[in-house]
């Protein structure tokens, strides 16, 4: 991954600020001087619960300025090792605060979790609450792997539920109140990140469905599980897509309209058609090769930093794997070097899974670039992914930038190699999906 | 195509049209405008909340006196 930007690094700075105040409130609610018990837990968990709930929205709320200077990969893996904080100070929180109850009356845990259920406000979050457990436990990699993408994204939808039911208790909570100024910036950032997600999650994808009128122009099987979508529409220029990007798109049919897929362009964008290619990997993904021509697209994007103008050095080698060869291909036909010294590496388990071979090789011959395809089993010798073989396909691998698209145990294998030789990190661009 | 839904699909257009001949600075400060009235209406929805917050809370026992608070 690439390093830390300067948005990046200052959103960061603000986050574990914003955070440190939090919990240093919630040192303050809990009175001074500090007394170390379930009470003091109680408070600081809480805080911090409430904070990251309101900075996980913010995170997904698909901001332009966080997606172009974070990375859409980069705030799905800060969400994904932020939520399961969250969800553990939620729980810890609320357990706490049951037990300081007892504590302090003198009753029985039962009797406690029945007194703190009557109080306003407290039903309402432990509902909340048990939405974030049931997240939580269907996104564990053992659930996760049972259970469809589709029903996974729908009861990852009821996340704002359970933040919204939580915030009224929030605001009464005795870390906020009697402090208006604290109350009002508490209020503030729960509904700038509301906003936010209203902004670029609902609006901007409608607007674009307004203005652009996406529509299916063709479907067209590249292979036994692989699509091409062509996609037509107008002003399409205005969304200042790149070759390398990608969007997040919802096909609006009976069956299909509740998931958004992230799927690369597979080809340079035109003012009037996009194109992207897929490769079914689900039911809710299969459904999707019988969508009609003329079904509406609700298209959210462009997202993603794989483009060329993160090319900073003369030669360029792009890596792709299987399906991964879908923004590989928009990127190969745009990448324009002095001598095109452009080298696409495109590796697949067997031939037929070679997908827009010819139009690879119709680049390649127009341009003058070059073409490597590594199909076969992974044992074999010669289709080592290795820095050192690459370096050997490529010669003077540290003169280039790598763009790097391909399966998670593929990326991982190359990504490793690449930086175990000495690969400098920046020169190393990918963008990552997985479901 | 029967009379209703002949004029549905004439609303349909109405309501399209725009979309297509309007032109990108029309569209660009459009959505400038709709982002700025959003914003103000969050920011005057979390003052308004903020202020109208309860001043004690339900959920102290015994305020500051490091007692439970859930």
């Amino acid at each position: 991954m690439r390093p830390l930007g300067h948005t990046a690094t200052t959103l960061l700075v603000l986050v574990y600020l914003g955070a440190a105040l939090a919990v240093l409130q919630g040192f303050f609610g809990a009175g001074l001087p500090v007394h170390f018990g379930a009470s003091l837990v109680a408070h600081v968990s809480g805080m911090a619960a409430g904070y990251g709930a309101a900075v996980m929205l913010i995170s997904m709320s698909r901001a332009p300025w966080l997606e172009r200077g974070v990375g859409a990969h980069r705030l799905a893996r800060w969400h994904a090792s932020g939520a399961p904080l969250l969800i553990i100070l939620t729980v810890t929180h609320a357990s706490a605060a049951v037990v300081a109850w007892a504590q302090a009356k003198s009753v029985g845990p039962l009797s406690a979790t029945a007194d703190v259920l009557n109080l306003p406000g407290l039903v309402t979050a432990l509902i909340g609450t048990a939405i974030l457990v049931l997240i939580g436990l269907a996104s564990l990699r053992v659930v996760r792997r049972r259970i469809s993408y589709e029903r996974w994204h729908l009861l990852h939808l009821l996340t704002y539920l359970a933040v919204g039911l939580g915030f009224a208790h929030q605001l009464a909570g005795p870390d906020l109140v009697g402090r208006s100024w604290l109350q009002i910036a508490w209020a503030l950032l729960y509904c700038y990140a509301f906003a936010l997600v209203l902004r670029w999650r609902v609006l901007q994808p409608a607007f674009q469905l307004w203005r652009h009128r996406l529509r299916v122009e063709d479907v067209r099987r590249e292979s036994k599980d692989v699509m091409s979508v062509l996609m037509s529409g107008q002003h399409l220029d205005e969304l200042r897509a790149e070759p390398g990007q990608f969007f997040r798109w919802r096909f609006l049919t009976r069956e299909t309209w509740r998931s958004a897929y992230p799927f690369s362009l597979s080809a340079p964008p035109t003012p009037h058609r996009l194109r992207i290619t897929i490769k079914a990997n689900g039911d809710g993904t299969r459904r999707l090769f019988d969508i009609p021509t003329g079904t509406l697209v609700f298209a959210e994007g462009p997202y993603g930093v794989l483009t060329r103008r993160r090319r900073r050095r003369p030669r360029v080698l792009l890596i792709a794997g299987g399906v991964g060869i879908s923004p590989m291909r928009s990127l190969f036909e745009v990448i324009d070097l002095p001598g095109k010294d452009v080298t696409l590496v495109y590796r697949a388990s067997r031939e037929q899974d070679l997908v827009l071979r010819h139009e690879l090789d119709e680049i390649a011959e127009r341009s003058g670039a070059r073409v490597v395809y590594l199909v076969g089993p992974s044992s074999d010798a010669a289709n080592d992914m290795s820095a050192h073989a690459l370096n050997q396909i490529v010669g003077g691998l540290s003169d280039h930038d790598v763009y790097l698209c391909a399966s998670p145990r593929l990326a991982s294998r190359v990504r490793d190699s690449l930086m175990d030789d000495g690969f400098p990190r920046r020169q190393l661009h990918e963008e990552r999906f997985t479901f | 195509m029967s009379d209703a839904a002949l004029d549905y699909r004439r609303l349909i257009l109405r309501i399209a049209r725009p979309s297509v001949t309007a032109p990108p600075s029309l569209i660009r400060w459009t959505l400038r405008i709709v982002t700025l009235t959003l914003f103000g209406v969050a920011t005057a929805i979390g003052v308004t909340l903020g202020i109208g917050a309860p001043e004690i809370s339900p959920t102290s026992v015994v305020h500051h006196d490091h007692v439970a608070s859930p």
